[in-house]
């Protein structure tokens, strides 16, 4: 028999969470911004 | 005159000569060592095994490379270590076998005054009966499975097209495998293309693993600040397969492949089959198996290896209880601490302990993720040993002794699930230090201003930008240096 996690408690993300990670202009803004956050992670320590 | 020679041209080693190379004067001779002759991005492997990429754009030739700025070109396997000489060798040396076509099978030593071993892993699928491209699963550790991989899962949607259900299932061969990110971003390009092509209902998506659960990902999961409240990946990702429709089944140990079955075991004690139509499945790794004499010719690979096959260095290996695991645990150095003139990067070294919580079922069998040391770190620790060689080339004894701990390291994980550059998908995830410090960072481990995910089209375009750069700086362009590791 199959043992499957349960994942009921996980939460569904809603249709404007769906749309908003496809979206061209706001993704281009989180891009933007992962890479800033990144970039300052990498130096924050050793590299 | 110095002669530095490396053995492995993986993310770690390719980095290591490339920042020697660049620092040393042509009177310092650069050597490296690798059995391959192309170079791979391996990261974009998950590409290349669901067919939206080809082998050659995944991989170089690195002789061209190699000629180009200098470095001597051996391809071949390193076989032994002798750090003390013997007596026809003054300095230590290694022994090399050939594997070029020209030369393969033929055996030659080379002395050395500084060597990095970044000899990577051995995929060992035989640590599971009929696990691997040799047995009944795929595996997209190499460009070369990633292709056999894509052909194998045409022939499934294929057969999806026909109208015949198919059970695919992804995630790791082994209680004590590693990389579990790469099995998830394989998971979620899978199901991204069987979605694309239109066959997604007749799919049913597995992902197996030894993760305890989900989003552990082998570094005991991460925490995240979001909105003012504190979420963790657990429920991020958790939140991804239940979106997507993906299965998981957590803290499994796959004991044996059959033509068609899975067998596995769980937690707790309960040995179970599953059947499947495809499945990729890594392996778990172990260390090169170099064997390592003394200056009499007496073995000590004992002294310079962990069982496992991946060599010690400063780190603290004395085995202690989980609860006592320190960050300060890790290596900084990766010098052997014998022997300071040899040093051990990427996954080459022997890590002192996991970083997710090791578990064993009820019958006793091991069900722990190793630690990754994904190309991030690989590359850090790369450049970090080649800092210390140059500096003690240039300046001696007193030259300075670089150092670069996981413990104080953050890496940025961008994990493909989809790819495509208007409707692709990936999670990108970033986490400050790789290994937990619950002294400085009390109850989570890791700062939560740099450790955060997200999922988006964003992390796609960085995950594409990632795979152009770093094969940019592999090729050694111009300013190659300016990329971080």
């Amino acid at each position: 028999m199959d043992n499957f996690a349960d994942l009921t408690g996980a939460p569904r993300p809603i249709d404007k969470t769906l749309k908003m990670r496809k979206n061209v202009l706001f993704q281009f803004w989180r891009f933007i911004s992962l890479n800033v956050r990144m970039v300052a992670m990498i130096f924050r320590g050793d590299h | 005159m110095a002669r530095v020679v490396v053995l492995g041209a993986g993310i770690s080693g390719h980095t290591a000569v490339l920042h020697l190379r660049r620092s040393l004067g042509k009177n310092h001779e650069i050597v490296m060592v690798t059995p391959n002759s192309k170079w791979n991005w391996i990261p974009s492997n998950i590409w290349v095994g669901v067919g939206k990429m080809s082998a050659e754009q995944v991989t170089f030739p690195l002789a061209p490379i190699y000629k180009r700025k200098g470095i001597e070109f051996h391809q071949a396997l390193g076989t032994s270590i002798h750090p003390e000489g013997d007596k026809d060798h003054v300095k230590g040396f290694v022994t090399i076998k050939y594997t070029s076509p020209e030369k393969a099978g033929q055996e030659a030593q080379l002395e050395y005054d500084y060597l990095i071993n970044a000899t990577g892993p051995k995929l060992n699928f035989a640590a599971t009966e009929g696990l691997g491209p040799d047995g009944h699963t795929v595996s997209v550790c190499t460009a070369g499975h990633a292709i056999e991989a894509a052909e194998k899962f045409q022939e499934v949607i294929a057969k999806l097209k026909a109208g015949q259900k198919q059970r695919l299932v992804i995630g790791v061969g082994h209680g004590t495998c590693t990389c579990e990110g790469a099995a998830f971003e394989y998971t979620f390009n899978v199901e991204h293309e069987l979605v694309q092509v239109g066959v997604r209902d007749l799919a049913e998506v597995i992902y197996l693993t030894n993760e305890y659960e989900l989003g552990d990902f082998g570094v005991g999961g991460m925490s995240f600040a979001q909105r003012g409240f504190q979420t963790n990946s657990k429920l991020w990702t958790e939140s991804l397969f239940l979106e997507r429709g993906v299965k998981a089944i957590l803290q499994s140990h796959v004991s044996k492949v059959e033509a068609g079955v899975i067998h596995y075991e769980q937690l707790d004690g309960v040995k179970r089959t599953l059947d499947f139509d495809f499945a990729m499945l890594l392996p778990p790794f172990r260390g090169a198996d170099i064997k390592a004499f003394n200056k009499a010719g007496e073995e000590i690979t004992s002294e310079l290896f962990a069982p496992s096959g991946f060599m010690k260095v400063d780190a603290n290996y004395t085995p202690k209880p989980y609860e006592e695991w320190k960050a300060e645990d890790w290596p900084t150095t990766y010098q052997v601490p014998a022997f300071p003139n040899i040093f051990a990067v990427g996954i080459a070294f022997a890590p002192p302990h996991q970083i997710s919580k090791p578990l064993t079922s009820a019958t006793g069998t091991l069900i722990a993720p190793s630690p990754p040391r994904t190309g991030m770190p690989s590359g850090v620790m790369g450049k970090t040993a080649a800092l210390t060689i140059i500096d003690q080339i240039k300046r001696g004894v007193n030259g300075k002794v670089h150092g670069a701990s996981m413990a104080n390291m953050g890496a940025a994980c961008v994990a493909s699930a989809g790819a495509g550059f208007t409707n692709g998908s990936a999670a990108a995830m970033t986490m400050y230090p790789v290994v937990p410090d619950y002294e400085k960072y009390p109850g989570v481990g890791r700062s939560s201003k740099d450790t955060f995910g997200e999922i988006g089209l964003a992390g796609h375009w960085i995950k594409y930008m990632l795979h152009i750069m770093f094969i940019y700086k592999a090729k050694a362009r111009p300013f190659w240096f300016l990329i971080p590791e």
